[in-house]
């Protein structure tokens, strides 16, 4: 309880000293500033755990690169990524003193001027430094990690190359190409990258919102499909929860079948010719059967599960208010989602992470293919063929109406009574 | 002893590392005008967004690119004996192009030319959604070729030179050529694979133009001019073909008055299955 407080007034300390002004002058009434807040304070607290390491880049000396090591050519820059390649090995590959061989020309570094009384033949390569030229440099000019800026008056008779750098032409003259690699900026990172930046509290958070995202959004289509399918749900339950491996196994084959049946369907409706202008209906019918397959597949499982649990519970004696299909969808998607919650918890450890997803992800599919393939045993609902409900005839028989249970074995005469004769 | 898990559990949390990020790379590159009057342009492009516009009159092209590093490497080389230029993006290896998810479709191309040379251009494309436009250049050939993009080509204004051909070539895509009229090309041929199509042969140029279209399945869309006499010749094999304001004479359609216009469009049109749409445009 204690460490609960401080926590709190950890986090009130921080709201409060982050950001005075927008406190000020941003009303707080609504819900939205409310979780802007709470992110703020979630991100600050994250970036002090983990701040950013920006190394600062010293300044080099200007001088020349004493010779050495593999000559390397920079006559052809038509593939610049190579060329950095090339140069970025040679440059790492040294311990503390660089050399590098440029043939036929000069290699340097740290900032370089080229003053304009000056003609230099061959290649230049300049390395942690700007080249700036005033005068006539008759090559290629490279840079690394570097800036390339012509002045007016200054020449460049080939290529320039900068490889982290920028080219500035103010006015000279470059007699061949531009090219300019800059260094790689971090791309806006993918879902995956993001959550692995995240510490394991805004992990879990985020883990959790999805999946209780997602749980609420399977809860209102159960309802609704409660509502105003209970018969067709109902149906393809207990064709899940009697048939069960032959509901997966038909899952399974439809799942594999799926893709050349559609496959199947396009080539015939093109050929067909007449059919060709059906085409767009058709896809869109087949993705939309498929998805209301999947999804009251999946949602009918839940509602086995649920009515499986509560009627265990009601067995044993537990009182339960209204044991109808809500309650059940409501267990059985609280059933699903339990182990989607269990990777939202610990989602975020390594290795470990990874197997409850798998292990999640494979319950779901598991349980989401013996939906599916519920669902097309029973035609959506229709048939109850393999529901258990159709009971075989000999179950009809009734042994207070009838002699014997038997179907096919004449019926034993009672004694002391006579057969009824009909019209009699 | 109950601290310990917790301080597992801290180290871990603290000890978890960000995944290395995939990279995109911008790289940018140009080539100052020095008395060029031709350029033979060649663009490549495997994957991602291309646009190309005109550009500044004294350079003689500009390409600013932002791709991913890993999987494509850009593509920039100038012949000075042939006064032709290799630009673009292209697979790394040999393995070609494989479109594995939306990002990396994220890479972006712009292009430009010199209005002041005559560009004789030649495009081809990928994955890509490419927006081009070549008002305003001296086009004197163009030859597009396109894989499973979605392009639009476009002629906002008039070619300042004579265009000799403009060659498409489609293959599953999505294309739409905007203001041929602008482009005074003499000859106009389209080769399309599975697609939808539209020509629209609209703009202020006043040049006859032979159009050699052939299509295998899909819709194309011909946007012809009222100003302009149209002759269509069809060869079909299962498809329809909506002749609106077209007259039959003989074997082929014909727009009234076509014998009387100064301006003609010839069309040879073979199409396979699909169908092909006649729009009037002023």
């Amino acid at each position: 309880m204690r460490t609960f407080s401080r926590l709190l007034l950890l986090l009130a300390l921080l709201s409060g000293g982050q950001r005075p002004v927008a406190a000020e002058t941003r009303p707080r009434s609504s819900a939205g500033d409310l979780v802007d807040q709470f992110w703020t304070i979630i991100t600050d607290v994250s970036s002090r755990l983990h701040p950013q390491r920006e190394p600062a880049k010293p300044r080099v000396r200007p001088q020349a690169i004493p010779q050495g090591g593999t000559p390397i050519d920079l006559s052809d820059l038509s593939r610049p990524t190579i060329v950095e390649a090339r140069l970025r090995s040679t440059l790492e590959r040294d311990d503390g003193t660089r050399r590098l061989t440029v043939a036929g020309g000069n290699a340097r570094q740290g900032d370089f001027s080229l003053g304009s009384s000056e003609d230099l033949k061959g290649n230049l390569l300049v390395v942690d430094g700007d080249a700036d030229v005033y005068g006539s440099l008759r090559g290629n000019l490279v840079t690394v990690d570097g800036d390339v800026v012509v002045h007016p008056g200054g020449v460049v008779s080939g290529d320039v190359l900068t490889l982290g750098g920028k080219v500035r032409d103010e006015g000279g003259e470059i007699g061949g190409e531009v090219r300019t690699l800059q260094s790689a900026p971090r791309k806006a990172p993918v879902a995956g990258e993001a959550a692995a930046r995240l510490s394991p509290f805004e992990s879990v958070l985020r883990r959790g919102a999805g999946v209780l995202g997602v749980f609420l959004t399977l809860c209102a289509l159960g309802f609704g499909l409660v509502m105003f399918g209970r018969q067709n749900l109902e149906v393809v339950s207990d064709t899940v929860s009697h048939s069960f491996g032959r509901a997966f196994v038909t899952g399974l084959l439809g799942q594999i079948l799926l893709l050349p049946t559609f496959g199947m369907l396009v080539v015939g409706l093109i050929l067909s010719v007449a059919g060709i202008l059906l085409l767009p209906f058709a896809v869109a019918v087949f993705a939309m059967l498929t998805v209301i397959a999947v999804v009251g597949g999946y949602l009918a499982v839940a509602h086995a599960m649920g009515e499986t649990y509560t009627r265990r519970r009601m067995a044993l004696g537990v009182v339960i208010g209204s044991a109808n299909s809500y309650r059940y969808l409501l267990v059985g998607l609280l059933g699903l989602a339990s182990v989607w919650a269990a990777w939202a918890l610990f989602g975020w450890v390594p290795i470990a992470g990874s197997i409850v997803w798998g292990a999640a992800f494979f319950v779901s599919w598991l349980l989401g293919t013996a939906g599916f393939g519920a669902a097309l045993l029973s035609r959506a609902g229709i048939k109850e063929n393999f529901a258990g409900r159709l009971l075989p005839p000999e179950a009809l028989t009734d042994e207070y109406l009838w002699a014997t249970p038997q179907f096919g074995v004449p019926a034993g005469r009672r004694p002391g009574t006579r057969t009824p004769t009909r019209g009699t | 002893m109950t601290v310990r898990p917790g301080l597992m559990a801290l180290a871990l949390a603290l000890g978890t590392s960000p995944a290395a990020a995939q990279t995109m790379r911008p790289f940018a590159t140009f080539r100052q005008m020095h008395g060029e009057t031709r350029l033979g342009a060649r663009l490549e492009y495997a994957a991602g967004s291309l646009r190309i516009a005109p550009g500044q009159p004294a350079e003689l092209y500009r390409m600013d690119l932002s791709y991913d590093e890993d999987r494509f490497v850009p593509l920039s080389d100038f012949d000075v004996t042939r006064g032709s230029v290799l630009l673009g993006l292209r697979a790394a290896g040999d393995a070609g192009v494989r479109v594995v998810s939306r990002n990396q479709l994220q890479q972006v191309a712009s292009v430009a030319f010199s209005p002041r040379v005559d560009l004789a251009l030649d495009l081809m494309l990928g994955a890509v959604d490419a927006a081009v436009d070549l008002g305003g250049l001296r086009v004197s050939t163009l030859d597009l070729k396109t894989g499973a993009s979605r392009s639009v080509v476009r002629f906002s204004q008039p070619n300042l030179t004579r265009c000799r051909s403009a060659h498409f070539s489609a293959g599953a895509a999505e294309l739409t050529v905007i203001g041929l009229g602008n482009s005074r090309c003499d000859e106009i041929e389209f080769e399309g694979g599975v697609g939808r199509v539209t020509l629209d042969f609209s703009g202020s140029g006043t040049s006859s133009a032979r159009v050699q279209v052939k299509m295998a399945v899909g819709e194309l869309t011909l946007r012809l001019p009222r100003n302009a006499g149209v002759r269509i010749a069809m060869d079909r094999f299962l498809s329809r073909f909506a002749p609106a304001g077209l007259v039959l004479r003989g074997n082929e359609f014909v727009s009234p008055g076509y014998d009387r216009s100064q301006r003609k469009l010839d069309l040879d049109l073979t199409t396979a299955m699909g169908g092909v749409n006649v729009e009037w445009v002023e």
